[in-house]
């Protein structure tokens, strides 16, 4: 193959060798000639050199599992197992276009010895979850004066699973440090009475009671037998619901109403791990992509995570698939919290909340309204404006009467845009900790 | 490599320079080098265009004072309006005049007379200019070509020099020429116009040299380069923060270009979403959290693996300087070697006679002295070498069959998941049939209506 450069020669050849025809001058056309033959002569050589096959890419990363917005360094190594020399090489290795060039450059020229080799190494920072390929390497060889050109593209890839992003968890962890150093209060405690640490009050001692449990003190006092109570400590059980059909997708790139779903999934899971709740997550379009049970498990957190990496916006919801598989697997009562945009038609939600009551669950939905997660109505032109806003207001109107629908059977709906949904999240979970929902 | 780039580029130089020479000397007989040549085109094409300038105005000055006046002017009055409106403003003196117009007619009559002269003198004037611009357009070329290493700037500054010969070729002027072709290789070698197609082939040869040695060790400077900015770009970044977080004023919060934040990208991102505002604040903290978080993989990284500063500058890559001295002069001896001696076997009429075995009639024709024999074997040749090269390629199996290659484990993977989705599909479909056959025979079955059904309908009939 001829480069830029080559062509550059063959133009100056062609204008020279004609000039000389026309003008009867024997230098222009020796000239012309030196350069037509000057392009072309050392091509057999190169031919002989330049073999390709002789190169060998070896591509290695610190870690094939990463959160998204973590750094992660890829090493390339390039040998040279022929025996000839390669004047002038470059490698190009690829990345996936979503991730960040942080540090170092994923391209290299240089010149390579017979049966030696060189590395080159750049940082990358991973941008969405899902799982991504790095490669193919594009090997481009180059003959000494840039005239000629042979390319390779080595289709190897390495497979990285990049996980949600972790950022909402430390958040989270650095605002529990400033509970802990009391610069925030707020502690969120049941109101159930029982085998807890903090005292609740005192009651009249009733037969039956354990001895153990009177307050001799306060007894004294009274002048009755009191009972020092306490403030029982239990754990609930959530299962969240992730909607992962095509409507979730919806949005600029990193804040789809799925990532942010997503999002909220792992912040809920995080949170009842550390207070040893029960956390189990269902991804679920048309079918059920996957499911893990609530449970405590130390892998419990990536299992999670694995589940939540793979989804893809695609399908429809179909609700009634999902919960009579969360259904069938889940014996104890749990509070089923829905993330989805309840953009399919009501009658099959409402079945699957049929199903879901029927078996003992609450359950609660967290919808992100579409056009709160889409373009901003200021970025439209009068049209737009006037057609997104009649859009929205048609939206609003169906999802009211959904939630109307579901307010008698005790089922809220809670409608959120990219701002309060994960506040929403933790608030649900904290009121459902208060309130004793779910309990086991 | 610096050192073999520079090398190069002196001889580079050297090489034009000699070229720029050999072209100026031979065509100096022609007397073509006035050096106010430049200035004489310019001033003819001025005045002709001031003559359109004349053209233009007078016929609009009579227009107008013929619409006011409604009939004829009289001459000295469009003759006045002229040297007022036109001359007075801009000094557009036309052609054939040198003191203010008196007549209109005059500069016409003057115009005709001189016309042949007027035409055969900016004919002239322009291939004089067109030397000197060739000439021009090359130096200026060339001396691009040294600070930018581009091939293309080689190629103009090359084109540009021989176009000098290429345009005295068209008039007929004294070039470089070798009739009748020499058949002796000695005769021929030694010939000025030889030297001068040489010494260009050379500046083409040593400039595509320099060109490779310093893209050869380019990159591995350059990332060098590129990382000790990013580097330091990402330490003030964290110390800025730092500042701010503590409180301090910081002078500008913007990164200086000087400190490589154009090649930083990353970090330019980073700050931007600190710096520029309208965002939330939440993603103000990411970005911090975000340079932050480099800034400790960065240090860590360094820190753990002592290869980690070179492979990410690549330094192991970098070819060693004499290897590319060596070759280069081999390399390029060889080649002018080669080029010199096919190119005078293809040009040679001697050789031709020797190898066709032609007739005598054909032997003695006046066609094998003209230079477009040389195409009866520059065609064949030059299809040789690429061919010869597909066949040498063609033997060495260079061009691999990629295939995206799975491992065993993952491709049973891959079947696994799709086998365990395409059951997944089919199970639900199942339940949906079941639960909708079920739904349909409950309806049958019941007079009453489902309370939820109910709620449904209640809310969506309001």
């Amino acid at each position: 193959m001829i480069t830029q450069r080559g062509f550059v020669i063959v133009f100056a050849g062609v204008l020279l060798l004609t000039s000389g025809f026309s003008f009867t001058n024997f230098y222009l056309v020796l000239l012309g000639v030196y350069c037509v033959i000057g392009l072309v002569v050392t091509l057999p050589l190169f031919a002989l050199t330049a073999n390709l096959a002789g190169i060998e890419v070896d591509r290695q990363i610190d870690k094939v599992k990463l959160f998204s917005g973590d750094f992660l360094r890829v090493r390339v190594t390039i040998r040279n197992v022929s025996r000839r020399h390669f004047d002038f090489i470059e490698v190009h290795d690829q990345y996936p276009e979503t991730w960040i060039l942080a540090i170092g450059e994923n391209f290299m020229a240089s010149r390579i010895e017979p049966g030696s080799s060189m590395t080159f190494s750049y940082i990358l920072q991973a941008r969405m979850r899902g799982r991504y390929y790095l490669g193919p390497t594009e090997v481009i060889m180059r003959d000494r004066l840039g005239l000629h050109y042979y390319k390779r593209v080595l289709k190897e890839h390495t497979e990285v699973l990049v996980y949600p992003t972790w950022k909402d968890v430390r958040r989270l962890e650095s605002f529990a440090k400033q509970r802990q150093l009391g610069l925030m209060f707020g502690a969120h405690r049941t109101k159930t009475v029982g085998m807890g640490t903090d005292f609740a009050g005192f009651r009249e001692y009733v037969p039956g009671d354990e001895f153990r449990l009177i307050d001799w003190k306060t007894s004294a006092k009274r002048g009755d037998m009191v009972i020092k109570q306490w403030e029982q400590e239990k754990n609930v059980q959530i299962i969240c619901m992730v909607d992962t059909s095509g409507s979730m997708g919806n949005g600029y790139p990193e804040n789809t109403k799925l990532e942010y779903a997503i999002r909220a999934a792992v912040l809920l899971t995080y949170m009842g791990l550390e207070r040893k709740d029960l956390v189990g997550t269902c991804v679920f379009s048309d079918i059920v992509h996957g499911y893990v049970p609530p449970g405590t498990r130390p892998t419990h957190m990536y299992d999670v995570l694995e589940v939540l990496a793979m989804a893809e916006p695609q399908g429809w919801s179909d609700y009634e698939t999902a919960i009579s598989h969360v259904v069938n697997q889940t014996k104890k009562r749990s509070l089923i919290i829905w993330l989805t945009d309840l953009e399919r038609s009501p009658a099959p939600l409402l079945n699957a909340m049929k199903t879901l009551v029927a078996n003992g669950h609450k359950s609660l939905i967290i919808s992100p309204f579409g056009p709160w997660f889409e373009a901003p109505v200021g970025q439209f032109g009068p049209v737009e404006k006037v057609l997104s806003e009649a859009v929205s207001e048609e939206l609003w109107e169906r999802r009211n009467k959904i939630a109307r629908a579901l307010s008698r059977f005790g089922i809220n709906v809670i409608n959120v845009g990219p701002e309060d949904f994960l506040p929403t999240i933790m608030q649900s979970y904290e009121q459902a900790k208060q309130r004793g929902v779910a309990m086991f | 490599m610096k050192g073999v780039t520079w090398i190069l580029r002196i001889a580079s130089l050297a090489t034009f320079a000699y070229m720029a020479y050999l072209v100026y000397s031979i065509l100096n007989p022609n007397d073509i080098w006035h050096w106010n040549a430049p200035y004489e085109f310019v001033v003819t094409v001025f005045r002709l265009l001031s003559l359109l300038v004349f053209f233009i105005a007078t016929t609009m000055v009579s227009g107008l004072a013929g619409a006011f006046t409604g009939g004829a002017v009289p001459q000295d009055v469009i003759v006045g309006l002229y040297n007022t409106l036109v001359l007075r403003t801009w000094y557009m003196q036309p052609y054939g005049l040198a003191d203010p117009l008196t007549n209109v007619q005059e500069v016409w009559t003057s115009f005709q007379m001189n016309l042949n002269n007027v035409l055969l003198a900016l004919w002239n004037n322009t291939f004089l200019f067109l030397y000197f611009l060739c000439a021009g357009v090359g130096i200026v070329l060339f001396l691009q070509s040294l600070a930018n290493m581009n091939h293309k700037f080689v190629g103009g500054a090359f084109i540009s020099i021989q176009a000098i010969i290429i345009l005295a070729a068209f008039r007929t002027l004294i070039v470089p020429d070798i009739t009748p072709f020499p058949a002796d290789f000695i005769e021929f070698f030694w010939k000025q116009a030889q030297i001068l197609a040489l010494v260009s082939f050379a500046y083409l040869e040593v400039s595509y040299q320099m060109i490779y040695s310093a893209s050869v060790g380019k990159p591995v400077e350059e990332r060098e380069e590129t990382l000790k900015k990013q580097l330091l770009a990402l330490r003030q970044a964290t110390r800025k923060q730092d500042a701010i977080e503590r409180g301090e004023k910081v002078s500008t919060t913007g990164m200086s270009r000087s400190t490589g934040a154009t090649a930083f990208s990353f970090l330019r991102e980073a700050m931007e979403r600190k710096v520029m505002g309208g965002q939330s604040a939440l993603e103000s903290l990411d970005a911090i959290s975000d340079v932050r978080r480099l800034q400790i993989y960065v240090d860590e990284l360094l820190q753990s693996d002592s290869r980690a500063r070179d492979e990410l500058t690549a330094k192991a890559a970098a070819p060693s300087s004499s290897y590319v001295i060596g070759s280069t002069i081999t390399g390029s001896a060889i080649r002018f070697l080669t080029v010199v001696a096919v190119s005078f076997m293809l040009m040679n009429p001697n050789f031709i006679q020797m190898v066709l075995n032609l007739p005598i009639g054909i032997q003695n024709s006046v066609e094998l002295i003209q230079p477009e024999i040389v195409v009866l074997f520059l065609v064949p040749v030059v299809g040789v070498f690429p061919m010869t090269a597909a066949i040498i390629s063609w033997f060495s199996r260079r061009e691999v069959v990629e295939k995206e290659e799975l491992t065993k484990e993952e491709k049973e993977e891959a079947k696994r998941r799709k086998k365990e989705r395409a059951l997944k599909k089919k199970e639900a479909e199942k339940a949906r049939k079941a639960r909708a056959k079920a739904r349909r025979e409950r309806k049958g079955d019941e007079v009453e209506v489902d309370e939820w059904d109910k709620a449904l309908d209640d809310a969506f009939k309001r």
